[in-house]
Parts: structure tokens; sequence; C-alpha cells
């Protein structure tokens, strides 16, 4: 049984059983490489319900604040959101039952857009390859190769929590050196300019804050109005804040799913930011966002041998 | 008229002595309108830009004005809109946009001053769509590929040359005398017409007919729970479309110089009802999701009798959750 | 073209606090030049961009009657985190501030002449209504009957209270108050406005009514008027809506197809019955 009917089935027995009010899982897109997210309430769109190298959304980002009992179809990093929403108190663990499935890697479209620099009509997986066609055009691509960057050295592929797993465990990958070991090795003045001109590109849609499960503040510190931290001129420097903000709020919770960088339409990178302040994380506090239920967020826990290297005189 | 392509350098070249001009420029993410010298570093868009023309007219940052206060009074000093300006390779359906703009900032009664002089100042050049994308609807809106609403001139690439259609004076005085252009043949009118009936063999139809009729009874439809679920909330749909307008206005102070700052704002975002009561006229996604399809298919069409859409299909490409607004007017006529 | 972006430079001549609570100023402005006062005309229900520079603008009802031509006056309630509320609480009298307006549509004054005319105001939303009192005081020959029927939580919170006094003793006007709470030596009426409203039982006949106060007041007095037999086409609303640009382009006083800064703020209840309830 393939991934999609194994969904399926889980999700269409949790609705007939009456064990959750909706399953929140993967809809067939109306564009090429796109899936979307699709809210199953009846066995009847249980059966609309899909898996595929497409499903990138994060679709722990529709659980903050609900009343209803929910299942919910997550991949290794969405699972870790799930765990850590739990943890911070944002939905009750007996309110999810978690659909894990164990990931191969989502598709980076605009990878795969750029290097055919035609427009896509038609895409489809065939085992290990991915096809892509236009008009009186097709192409094949290994698929591993057209992922994510952050998939193909993910480490966190298998859901950590889940219900019920719809698909035989993968094998962690031994990906090599991730964009951040790369990119933070370059000379600051370099990923500096790279910084600025991200951040001048950036239109404040707030697309990555509301695609990101963990961005859920009722006010978001860029719409408070007293005091006002931020201006609303789109430039660079306001950019930059808006987004050094979310980095440093997102400290110790951000679960590497890459949900905000997939959702900009303006394709900033603002999963190296990220990652570079988890590895930071990681290497200061030995803390990972959404893995152990039990283990308080890093920012939230104090311990006396905490490293202070970013105190004056440390 | 025709020019020859190795000859657009030439017009180009001679148009920057009167005017600026504003090209496709691509970026990392995708083409956007940015000033250019010439015929260099931009290239005429396969598809669509990134980012509407509109940004043109209506900057996502502007300062209206800028003032100092002092014991005895305020000093204002207007932020003035100056130069003449070509915008090149706007698709007809972003230049079809601005039609609909011009209704709400140059229209009847008070006129916005910074747009309404934009518009006087800048010649819109169009670029006929001979391969359209396939999320483009804009036939299924009263466009098309071909079309001409909004420009002044509209060029069509014949291959080797491209076919101008002179449509305003406007656009005439950029192209009359200048040797770089030739009379159009009957063989050009050809080649145009049938990439034209080409480009709209290609389009996709959408069913809008009678979706007027039905909002006007369908505000209170449980259709809404279903569109607007999986929205995120995100401003991306509105910031990229070519007819949304919405904008804030703020004081910033630098320096002790007070600046009067317009800025895109969105519909999408609770903030923008929310009364500093701590009421909000649309409490949640829902009511800002109709808001937005509401006001393009149905506010629009009851103030001025025309569709607030033009089928680009910017929003749909770029929506994080792929809301496809296609399906959402499928769902609605059939409502 | 006449830039609608750009304020009026006024000077804060007065500020009255109005309120026991202190929690609403009247801020009485005079327009720094001349030239600015003699074209300023505006009909009572119209409002106002008040800017305190470098904080922003706010949109306020005009509270001054339009015969006064050298000041106009705004009353201000204070709204924790409102920005521009809390600064023009903060300003001092000799502050200058800047003004964009008149703006919206007010009240169908020239409709009401030779009918009787119900003033209906809850709360701090009494500003307009004192304005439109004033401009029929002023022109009372082209009216018929005026009530006034003015309601506060307690009688420390009515406004313009020397005002409301000589109303009091005027015979071309019926001023009816009331508190939800009375104390010593409160000489009105002791219940909330709806049921002081039928008490009064004002005549419908030939009659227009205008209603402006919070929510809960209108929800109740709305079936009152009703049942007294006035048409929804002769009652008449004031909304209040976030407002930025006050000229029907920022669209975020938008409802339905009117936009409430250039449309409104005054509605009859038939006009908002045909509009959706985002307000």
């Amino acid at each position: 049984m393939g991934t999609t009917e194994k969904i399926r089935e889980i999700a269409a027995g949790l609705l007939r059983d009456g064990k959750v009010d909706v399953v929140i899982g993967y809809g067939p897109g109306t564009l090429p490489l796109r899936s979307t997210p699709l809210f199953a309430r009846t066995v009847e769109e249980a059966e609309r319900l899909i898996w595929d190298a497409t499903c990138g959304n994060n679709l722990a980002v529709y659980l903050p604040g609900r009343k209803d009992r929910v299942g919910i179809v997550v991949k290794g990093c969405d699972s870790r959101a799930v765990v850590q929403l739990i943890h911070e108190n944002q939905i009750a663990r007996e309110q999810v039952f978690v659909i894990g499935v164990p990931c191969a890697g989502i598709i980076d479209r605009r990878q795969v857009e750029a290097a055919v620099e035609r427009e896509i009509r038609a895409a489809r997986e065939e085992g290990a390859e991915l096809v892509v066609e236009g008009d009186g055009w097709s192409r094949r691509f290994n698929r591993e190769e057209v992922l994510y960057g952050a998939c193909r050295t993910c480490r966190h592929n298998n859901p950590v929590l889940y219900d019920a797993l719809a698909g035989e465990p993968l094998p962690p990958r031994d990906g090599g050196p991730t964009l951040v070991e790369i990119w933070e090795k370059k000379p600051a003045g370099e990923r500096r300019d790279f910084i600025l001109s991200e951040m001048a590109r950036c239109i404040r849609c707030y697309a990555c804050r509301n695609a990101c499960p963990m961005c859920y503040c009722t006010e978001c510190f860029v719409d408070s109005s007293t005091p006002r931290w931020l201006g609303r001129a789109t430039d660079a420097g306001e950019n930059l804040f808006f987004q050094i903000g979310r980095v440093l709020h997102l400290a110790g919770r951000c679960v590497a799913c890459g949900a905000c960088s997939r959702a900009c339409p303006m394709d900033i990178k603002l999963g190296l930011l990220l990652g570079k302040m988890n590895k930071d994380v990681l290497e200061l506090f030995g803390h990972e966002a959404g893995l152990n239920p039990e283990e308080p967020p890093a920012l939230n826990a104090f311990r006396p041998d905490d490293p202070e290297t970013f105190l004056l005189g440390k | 008229m025709i020019i020859r392509k190795e000859r657009v350098n030439d017009f180009l070249n001679g148009l920057r002595a009167g005017y600026r001009l504003y090209a496709p420029v691509q970026t990392q993410a995708g083409p956007v309108f940015a000033p250019v010298n010439g015929a260099t570093g931009w290239s005429w868009p396969a598809g669509n830009t990134l980012k509407s023309a509109k940004e043109v007219f209506l900057p996502q940052t502007e300062t209206l004005f800028t003032y100092r206060t002092s014991l005895d009074g305020v000093q204002v000093e207007e932020a003035r809109v100056e130069g003449r300006v070509v915008l090149l390779g706007v698709r007809p359906c972003d230049a079809r946009s601005l039609t609909m703009l011009d209704k709400v900032f140059a229209g009847e009664g008070v006129r916005d001053p910074y747009y309404t002089a934009r518009r006087e100042n800048t010649v819109v050049l169009g670029l006929a769509c001979n391969e359209p994308c396939g999320t483009c609807f804009c036939t299924s809106l009263g466009g098309s590929p071909f079309g001409t609403a909004g420009c002044d001139l509209l060029w069509v690439d014949l291959g080797d040359r491209y076919l101008v259609r002179v449509l305003t004076d406007r656009g005439k005085a950029l192209v009359e005398g200048r040797p770089e252009f030739a009379p159009a043949g009957d063989a050009d009118l050809a080649a145009a017409r049938e990439l034209e009936e080409g480009a709209l063999g290609r389009m996709g139809t959408v069913p809008v007919q009678g979706v007027k009729e039905k909002l006007d009874r369908l505000f209170a439809d449980p259709l809404w729970d279903r569109v607007y679920e999986k929205c995120l909330g995100c401003g991306t749909c509105t910031y990229l479309c070519p007819t949304c307008h919405c904008f804030d206005l703020t004081d910033e102070v630098i320096d002790g110089l007070g600046v009067r700052l317009r800025t895109w704002d969105a519909c999408m975002y609770p903030l923008f009802t929310l009364h500093a009561s701590g009421h909000n006229p649309r409490p949640t996604q829902k009511e800002r999701f109709r808001q937005r399809i509401m006001h393009k298919f149905k506010y629009f069409v009851d103030n001025f009798r025309e569709t607030a859409c033009v089928g680009c299909g910017r929003c749909i490409r770029y929506c994080p959750v792929n809301i496809d607004i296609r399906a959402v007017l499928a769902e609605i006529s059939a409502g | 073209m006449k830039n609608p972006y750009l304020p009026l430079p006024m000077r804060i001549e007065k500020i009255t606090v109005e309120t026991e609570d202190r929690s609403l100023r009247t801020f009485s402005l005079s327009f720094l030049n001349r030239a600015d006062a003699e074209a300023f005309g505006f009909v009572p229900g119209q409002f106002a961009e008040v800017h305190v520079f470098g904080q922003g603008e706010a949109p306020f009802g005009i509270a001054s009657s339009p015969l006064v031509r050298d000041r106009v006056e705004f009353t201000v309630n204070r709204i924790p985190g409102g920005v521009v509320t809390t600064a023009l609480h903060n300003a001092r009298e000799g502050d200058i501030v800047g003004l964009r307006g008149p703006l919206g549509n007010g009240y169908p004054v020239q409709e009401f002449e030779g009918k009787d005319v119900v003033i209906i105001g809850g709360g701090f939303a009494f500003t307009t209504l004192r304005s439109l009192t004033w401009y029929i005081l002023a022109n009372r020959e082209r009216f018929g009957k005026l009530t006034v029927l003015y309601g506060a939580r307690e009688p420390g919170l009515l406004l313009y209270k020397d005002e409301l006094a000589a109303w009091q003793k005027r015979d071309d006007l019926e001023l009816i108050l009331t508190v939800d709470r009375g104390r010593e030596g409160w000489q009105g009426k002791v219940g909330v406005v709806p049921a002081i409203l039928k008490e009064a039982a004002p005549s419908a006949a030939n009659a227009y009514a205008v209603v402006c106060g919070p929510p809960i007041m209108i929800r109740f007095t709305l079936p009152v008027l009703q049942e007294l037999g006035f048409p929804p086409e002769r009652v008449i609303m004031s909304l209040e809506m976030r407002m930025k640009c006050g000229l029907g382009m920022c669209g975020r006083c938008n409802i339905g197809h009117k936009y409430v800064c250039k449309d409104g703020p005054v509605f009859t209840l038939a006009e908002l019955s045909e509009l959706p309830a985002e307000y």
C-alpha cells in the first residue's frame, strides 16, 4: 500500500469512528509541483488526500488555538512543530491524532523552474525521477538533486511523534555539510552583503511569519503600535530588523521545516538565517526544538553552566 | 509601425534624453520593474513580472510630505513627482489594471495627486503576450493577451522585429518621426494576427459569468467557511495583485524631520480594520478573505461596473498554500 | 490640484476636561492661517483627521457648531493603546497640530427642514449631535420641534455640562437628560436611553431621528424608534470605522460598496440595512 492510500485509510477510519472532527492533510494542487492543504471532514473528503514530494506546507500552522479534535498529516519536521506547540500549550496532546509520514524530501519547485527556464505544464514522480513537461518538451530530473537544500541534509526525516505511521521509517540521511555550514564559513562582509541584498527584496507580506507554526503571537511585534518597534517603510534596514526580530523570537523554537522560505514570494533565503540560529542554539545549549516533549525550549531554561560567550568580557 | 530588434537599442537611447526608463529587471525571485539605462540590464519578460506594474504608480513605500514643527507652526514640504517616464514591457493585464486604479485614484471627485502625476508623466509601452501562461485568465474577465487598454503603445514580438501599435497621442509622440521605425506591411499585420489567434487559443477559461449576481446574495453563505480555511492571512496575493490598492498612512520622525509615509496595506491583515477600542468589524480570516473576493467581484462592480481582477494569475502562482482564485470563482459560480 | 493629504496648521487654543474620569477632553483648535479659516466650512456630522505631528492622524467628528467660524472643536476619548488619542491627551494649550477636512457627508440637515428632529445620544458619541443641536438652534425657524435625549452612565460622564444647563433653560428645545445611575442632586431622568425614549414617545409624524451612541444603546434604541413609527429612511445614524485617508482610497473603511469616510459616516437605517453588517 502506498503512503497516499495509507493516509486515506487512517484518515477515513478516524472520521468514520468519530475520533476526530477533521483531518488536515494534503490534497492535489492546481499547479504542477504544488499540493494544497486539505481539510477533510468526511470519509469521502478523506479520499482526496494525497502524499507526494510536493507536500511542503507545514500543516501544524493550523493547530494553535483549535478547539476541535484534529488528525494531522506530518513529516519529520512538521512533527517537531506539533511537539513544540504541545509544549507551548497551543494545542493539547489528546486533541491531536498525529499521522506521521516518513519523508524522502520535498521538491524545490523554484529550482526546477529555473533549470527548465520554461513554463512547466505538468509534473510527476517516476521512481527516483521527477518528470516535468511543457508545451512540446519534457525533462527528467534525479529527484534527489532537486530537493530543497535543507531536505537533502535533513536529520529528522522520520516523525518524532505520531499515533500512526503511514509508511516504513526511512534511514536517517548523512547528507554532508549543511547549507548553513557552508555559508557561515564565508567572510563576514560577504555574508552581510548577501543578507542585505536578500532583505532588500522583502515586501513585508508576512507570508514567512504566517506560514510558520511557531509564529502564533496574537500581536506580532511588527504590528505593535504602542510601542512601535519598527516602521512601515519597506527598505533593507526595516526588513532586516523584522527578520532579525523574528529569528531571535524563534531561538530554540524553530523546527527547521523551511515553511518560511517556501512561502516567501520573493525567494528570500530565510532558512539560512534561521539555520544559523538553530546551529548556534544547538552548539551553545545542546538543544533542538521539538524533539523531546519533556525538555523545555533552550531559552526557557536556565542552567548555571550555560555558556555565556555572547556576553562582553567572557 | 515596425521596429527591427537591432534598432530597439537606438530607440531607447534616444528616449533617455527626455525620459527615465523603467523595465523588467531580473532578480533572484523573478523580474520586477526598476529604473534602467537603455537596453542593457533587463529583458522583455517571459511570462509576467513577479510584482505588477502598479508599484511604478503606487510605490510600496512613498513619502507624501515632510515637515518640521516649531512653536509657531509647521513647515510642510510636499513631495514632488517629477520627470517623464517610459515604462517598458508591461503586459496587457497590468496595463489594463491601471485603468481600474485610475477610477480609484484619478477618477471623479478627489484625486490622489501623487498617483495622478505619475500616470500623467508615464508612457506605458505594452508588450503583447504571444505565449500566455497556464495561470493566465484575462480573457475570462474582458481582457486579452493582445489587449490595448491602459497602453500608449502595444508592441508585438514578431521574432526579428516588433509590430508597434500606436494607441494614444502620448504613445505617438514617443515614436513619431523616429528613424528606427518603418511602416508596417500586410505581412507584419498578418503575422501579428496569427500570433494573437494562437495566444487566444491557449487561454484557459474561468466561469466568471454571473459571479457578481451570485455574490449579491452569497455574503452569508457557508461556502466562505470552506474556501478561506487554508488561508494563512499573509499579504502575498494582495501585494502582488495589480489592482489591490489599499494603503496605510503613518508618521516617522528621522532626526527631527517628520515624514508622512504611504505604504501598501492589505485587507487580509487583522490590523487593517481593528479599532483602537479592540472591536474588529472583520474579526477572522473568513471575513477578510471574503472581503478580498467581494471587493474585486462585487463591490468594485457596484461602484464602477467593472471587475477589479485582470486575470494575471499572480495570486494563483505565489499563494503559499495554493489557494487558486479560479477554483474559488468556480465554487461561487456553482453556489 | 489641491493636495488632499496636506494638513492645515492649527493651534490648540483651549483644552476642556469634560468628564469626571478625565477620559474625555474637548480640544478647541484655531487656524494658523486666516485663509484656511475663511475657506473652512462644514455640515454637522462631518469629521476631520487630526494630525499629531510625529504620531499620526485619527478621525474625529467635528463637535463645534458650523456657525462658529474661527474655531473647530473635537471631543476626544482617551483610548488605552490609541496612539493619537493618547498624544492628544498629553498635548498642551498652544501646541500645533494638523487638520484635514472636513471629510464625509454630514447629517442631511436640508432634509430636516420643516420637520421635527429627535436627537438621541449616548455617552461620548454626543459630539456631532452637539454640533447638530447648535446648528438647528441657530436656524431655529427652519425646523419643527427639537427634542434632544442624551444619556450617560452617570452625571459626571455627561459632556458639555455648561451648555446642557443653558439648553435646559431654553424653550425652543426639549432636552431630556438621563443617567443609568443617579446621585444626590441629579434632576434628570434615571434609566437607559431606550427606556426613556419610549417614555418620552416623541411623535414620528413628519420627524427625523438622529441616533449616536454605543452599540448596545443603538441596538435597543432602534426597535423603540420602529415602535414609535419612525421609518428606516428617517432614522439617521453615524458609523465609526478605522480610517486613514478619508478620501475613499485606502480601503480601510470599506463596507460593502460604500466607504464610510466618503459615502458616510452618516447613513440612514434604510441604507445600512442594505450593507453587510461589517461595522
